[in-house]
This record gives C-alpha cells, sequence and structure tokens, in this order.
C-alpha cells in the first residue's frame, strides 16, 4: 500500500541549524537579506523537507509547502484582484493568516507554484505532487469586497485556477493535489464546490485528489465519491464515522481513498499496529489497490521530529500491507 | 454620568522592549540566571506601568514581561503538562506548546507573587489575567485525556485554584482569557461549565477576552459564562458585531476593543469615538469599559502608546459629550 504526505511539513525545528528559514524570513523582512538569497534558504529547507519525507518511507511526497505563509496568500499575492487584509484565524486553529480581499476582478496573471514545483520534483525520483487551494476555499477564506455576489466571485477563482492548473500540467506535473476544507466545515456547499472544480478542472488529464480535511469529511463522503476527480485525501481522525462507513459498506465508482488516519494535529503517537487494522478494516471492503495511506491534515501543526516519527509509524503500517504501484 | 463609565484599560500583554528580549534570549542560553532576568522583567514591568499611569488608564496591568506564550506559561507551572518542540503560530511565528501528558492538577499559586507586587506600583486597580481552562486544553496537544471535555474541566478545577488565590490576594478585577472560544460553537457548553468551575464563589469582578472567531455563532449564548465582563475584539471587524446587540441585547459589562493589534496604522480619535459612540446606541455608558481589541505584544511600544493614547482621548471625547448632553 502506497503511502502519501499530505501538503505542509514543518519548516523549522530544534536548534539553530534547523531555524535558519525562520532567521532568514527575518533578515529579509528587516532589509538584511535579499529575496534571491531568501530564495535559496527555501531551496534547502525544501530539499531537507523532500529528504525527510523519503528518509520516513513515503512514497508519495509534497515540497512541504515550507515557501507558503499560508494556503491562502501564496495565490491570492500573485493573482490580480486580491489585497491583504486583516489577521484572522485558520479553522479551529491557533493559526492565523492575512485574509485576502478582493478588491477588483480576479484573474490569472503568470504561473503561481510552477517553478516551485519543478524545483522540488528535480530533487526526487519519487512523484511530488504540488498543491492548490481549491476554488471554493480560496473564495471562502477571502472577503468579497467586489463581486455582486459569491458565486460570480468564486466562478472567477476557479477560472484563475483553472489557468494555473493548466501551467502545472504543461510543465509536467501528473498527479495534482486541490485543497478544499473549507468544504468539510459547510458541506451543504457541496453542489456549488462540485461546480466549481469542474470549472478548475476542465480539460485537465493530471490524476487530481481533493483533500477534504481539516474536519470530519463524513457528510460529504458519499457525494464527493460521484465527482471526476482520481482521489479523496480523507481526514479520518476528526470523527469515527469516516473509517466506519468505509469499512461497512463499498464505495460506489472507483475513485481512490487516502485515509488519513495518522493525527496531525495531536502529538500523541499512533502504533503502527492500531494503523494496519484501520487500513486493513477498509481495504478488506473496499479493495487494497484503492486505498492510500496518509495523515489527517499537513503536518505543520506539529513539531519537526514528532512529524518524522508520525510518518515512518505510516509507512511502517502501509508497507506491510502488500505492495501498490509506488510512484 | 457615572464617574464608572468608559473606563480605560488594556486586555494583557505589551511589547517586550529590546533589552528584555535580549534578557530572554541570553537566559536561555545560560548566560544570565533567573534573579537577573527577573531584574530586567521588573524594569519592564514598571515601565508599562508607569506608560500607562502616564496616558491615563484607569484599570491597568502589568503588561505580561515575564510570560511567553499565553498557554504555555501556565502549562509550565502546572502539573500534568510538558512542552513541546517549536509548532508555527502564524506568518514567522513559533511557539512551544503545552502538551498534556498527566492529570492536571495545581501546584501552586502562579501569578499572585507578580500581582502583589505589580499592584503595589500603582493605586489605580491592576487586573490579574490568566488564561481559560477551555483555551488551554484547546491550545494544547493531549496524550493523556480520553476526550477534551474531561481536559478541560480538569483544567477548570486547577484554575480556581489560581483565582480564588488571586482573589485572596486582593484582586478586585480578575481576567481569564478564552480567545480559542469563538471557534467550536459545539464545545460551548463546555467551556460553559468549566468557566462555572473557574469562577464560583469569587466575589471579585470576573472577565474574559475572546477574539479572532466568528462570535455570530456563539452570540448570545456565550452570554452565559459565568463572568461580570466580556473583552471583545470589536475594531478588526469594523464594529460589526455590534449590530448584534441590536437582535440580541448584551446583558453584561462589555470591554470594547477600539483599535486593531494586528496592523501598524493608527487609527485616529475619531474612529475609535465612532465605534464607541455606535456601541452606545445599545449599552449604557457604565457598562461599557475602553480597550484594545487584543494583547499589545506584537506592535512596537511606540505604536502601541500611540494607540493606547488615541483610545484614552476617545474614550475623553466619548465622555465630555454625554456629559453635555446631560446623560446621568
Amino acid at each position: 500500500m502506497i503511502a502519501s504526505a499530505l501538503g505542509s511539513y514543518p519548516r523549522i525545528g530544534e536548534g539553530a541549524e534547523a531555524q535558519q528559514l525562520r532567521r532568514s524570513i527575518q533578515k529579509f523582512q528587516a532589509g538584511g537579506m535579499t529575496r534571491e538569497a531568501l530564495t535559496g534558504v527555501e531551496n534547502e529547507v525544501t530539499a531537507e523537507a523532500i529528504a525527510e519525507q523519503e528518509a520516513a518511507g513515503l512514497d508519495w511526497l509534497t515540497d512541504g509547502l515550507v515557501r507558503w505563509e499560508d494556503g491562502q496568500t501564496y495565490f491570492t499575492d500573485r493573482l490580480d484582484g486580491f489585497q491583504r487584509g486583516q489577521l484572522i484565524r485558520y479553522f479551529d486553529t491557533n493559526t492565523y493568516y492575512r485574509q485576502p480581499v478582493a478588491v477588483g476582478s480576479v484573474r490569472w496573471k503568470a504561473p503561481i507554484s510552477v517553478e516551485d514545483w519543478k524545483f522540488a520534483q528535480g530533487l526526487t525520483k519519487k512523484t511530488v505532487r504540488p498543491v492548490i487551494t481549491g476554488p471554493y476555499t480560496l473564495s471562502r477564506l477571502s472577503e468579497n469586497a467586489h463581486y455582486g455576489d459569491f458565486e460570480s466571485f468564486a466562478a472567477d477563482v476557479a477560472a484563475a485556477l483553472h489557468e494555473e492548473v493548466r501551467a502545472l500540467e504543461a510543465a509536467g506535473a501528473k498527479r495534482i493535489q486541490i485543497d478544499e476544507p473549507a468544504l468539510v466545515q459547510d458541506p451543504s456547499d457541496e453542489p456549488l464546490a462540485k461546480r466549481l472544480l469542474a470549472r478548475t478542472l476542465a480539460g485537465t488529464r493530471a490524476e487530481i485528489w481533493v483533500a477534504l480535511t481539516m474536519g470530519s469529511p463524513a457528510k460529504l463522503i458519499d457525494r464527493a465519491l460521484e465527482w471526476a476527480v482520481a482521489g479523496l485525501w480523507l481526514d479520518c481522525v476528526s470523527d469515527g464515522a469516516v473509517v466506519e462507513r468505509l469499512a461497512s459498506r463499498p464505495a460506489a465508482g472507483a475513485v481512490k481513498l487516502g485515509l488519513g488516519i495518522v493525527n496531525a494535529r495531536n502529538t500523541r503517537l499512533e502504533s503502527a499496529d492500531a494503523l494496519r487494522e484501520t487500513l486493513t478494516r477498509v481495504a478488506d471492503r473496499q479493495g487494497l489497490e484503492r486505498v492510500v495511506a496518509t495523515t489527517s491534515a499537513g503536518l505543520e501543526f506539529l513539531p519537526r521530529d514528532r512529524a518524522q516519527q508520525k510518518l515512518a509509524r505510516l509507512s511502517e503500517a502501509a508497507h506491510t500491507l502488500g505492495a501498490g504501484a509506488r510512484s | 454620568m457615572s464617574t464608572e463609565a468608559l473606563l480605560t484599560s488594556s486586555i494583557g500583554s505589551f511589547p517586550k522592549p529590546e533589552y528584555l528580549t535580549k534578557a530572554r534570549t541570553a537566559f536561555q542560553q545560560g548566560k544570565i540566571g533567573e534573579p537577573e532576568l527577573k531584574a530586567v522583567e521588573e524594569r519592564a514591568t514598571r515601565e508599562t506601568i508607569a506608560m500607562q499611569e502616564e496616558l491615563g488608564m484607569d484599570i491597568l496591568v502589568d503588561g505580561e514581561m515575564y510570560r511567553g506564550d499565553m498557554a504555555t506559561y501556565f502549562a509550565e507551572n502546572t502539573d500534568g503538562f510538558a512542552i513541546s518542540g517549536l509548532v508555527r503560530s502564524y506568518g514567522n511565528r513559533y511557539y512551544r506548546k503545552p502538551i498534556l501528558t498527566g492529570p492536571v492538577r495545581f501546584r501552586g499559586p502562579i501569578t499572585v507573587d507578580w500581582w502583589k507586587w505589580a499592584q503595589s506600583l500603582t493605586s489605580k486597580p491592576m487586573k490579574a489575567i490568566i488564561t481559560g481552562p477551555y483555551t488551554m486544553m484547546d491550545w494544547s496537544f493531549d496524550e493523556h485525556y480520553a476526550s477534551r471535555r474531561e481536559a478541560c474541566l480538569d483544567l477548570a478545577r486547577a484554575l480556581h485554584e489560581e483565582v480564588r488565590a488571586l482573589a485572596a490576594a486582593g484582586a478586585k478585577y480578575i481576567q481569564i482569557d478564552e480567545p480559542a472560544l469563538s471557534v467550536r460553537v459545539d464545545e460551548l457548553d463546555t467551556a460553559i461549565d468549566a468557566m462555572a468551575i473557574v469562577t464560583e464563589g469569587i466575589r471579585a469582578t470576573t472577565l474574559t477576552h475572546i477574539c479572532y472567531g466568528t462570535f455570530e455563532q456563539i452570540y448570545p449564548r456565550m452570554l452565559d459564562l459565568a463572568v461580570d465582563e466580556f473583552d471583545l475584539a470589536m475594531a478588526n471587524t469594523g464594529f460589526a458585531l455590534v449590530d448584534h446587540f441590536a437582535r440580541h441585547p448584551f446583558t453584561k459589562v462589555l470591554g470594547l476593543g477600539v483599535f486593531d493589534v494586528h496592523s501598524h496604522k493608527l487609527e485616529t480619535v475619531d474612529q475609535m469615538r465612532a465605534g464607541i459612540e455606535k456601541t452606545l446606541q445599545y449599552i449604557p455608558p457604565e457598562r461599557i469599559r475602553v480597550v484594545p481589541d487584543c494583547g499589545l505584544k506584537t506592535r512596537t511600544w511606540d505604536e502601541a502608546k500611540a494607540k493606547c493614547a488615541n483610545m484614552v482621548q476617545a474614550a475623553k471625547q466619548a465622555r465630555e459629550k454625554l456629559a453635555g448632553a446631560g446623560v446621568r
């Protein structure tokens, strides 16, 4: 079975050496470092994130999102039509972000994540998956100060992200992750989110995985299984109902199931045996080839050493459940 | 007009001066000892109190010069916790997060000596401030408890001892911060039960501070929290919360946040006064205190001082206007 990362990786660790990114950003913000020099440090930390995911035994990687200040402004700062607004809380966490404010028509200008992804993919033979914050979430977590209604705003965001997906494909990305955590908070918006995703993904050939995290996707699973995507990343920790659903009856269609069974928001270390048991219960019902093991969310909420330990347990559990196509 | 109308105060933290930041680093590196660090913390506390007195603020705070993160500080001094490696708070800020590793138990007074000493420096009332049980639970990793509620209620029992000790020492205002409260409406009952434990039988004026969340989801149910006053971040949403008071009366004392603590931009006296006047449509002046949206530790000293100075002016002008209008 494949073991995969799910987005962010802790960008600093203990000791001075592991904190160079923090110090460099401070220096850059104070005017004591050039953008090029900071990019060099970000490259080094990206390489560390890749190396540590590989050392933990993961099959599918991400670049750790080490260049993202947060999931929103990484994109909106580079799109037309947005400004930064007030500092607000990210879902039910104790982390915060500057809320993007749409003050004009939202338009894609140029590739946002392509160079970052190419750099990361160049560091490893394993597949590095670029991550995009999805159109529903990016719109929901922003303030609309320009459009007459939410849907027309979100439609322009979806169209802008479509260009980004196309640019990633053109650069060679074969598998792309779309994060839609905001939909988990409001499952009644699924029809709208589905339309927005269809707009963003129109004509794509890449393998698309949508992440439903930062809360329980139990109320969404059955509808999401009908989306035209390759796979779903599911937070299985916030609510036991997700695993119970998948272990009790076969899921319709052929959408693959990325089970987020390692808690990315708590330091308590899961045993490989317990993880293996959960994976087995779902795989027995859904088929081994259909299941991928992952974490419940990105790992930026954990200290780095604990994130490494958790990934190692995840790999250990997944890899004793039979071989998948690890590419 | 009551002399208690539109009193000014602040939420808790003030910016740590550079000499204190350097001393904390030197302490962490083992270059100075605890007595040396404490002397520097006392110097910064004196300056913070003097600044508030100079500005004419009414209810003072000690500035929390001796605290790092607001949850971690209490966890370090309570049984049942370990402290994690660094995790990100926002942007380029990181902190060490508490880990619940065993049953939470009160080890002994945490803030009482600091409060007594700070109160001795001024004739104005000095607020005592602790972090509340729900926030302590929510902002900790949990490797021990079976449920979030169980952890929260144990924390409430431990923090009740701290509040009792503060009240016994003479604190007239005791603030129990709950910034995490505005996020998960499904856990509001747990937070209400926990606060009832914390403040049970306490004679001092009790307050809570809530910020950066979705108030519309917890209001007016949050008024059931067993405190006398709520200090709320209002300015950062353009005082939009005031509109909720039109639908559901705000029944307690309101600490009205009149400026954004995460912006370098200095709000004008007029802007702050407009927020006060908007709120006065729904709440009488003796039930409004004028405060910042949140703690000031992320601002520079000069920014914090300038914002607080405008706040004091805004409250003064609003009081004068009320007096001129003959409000009694």
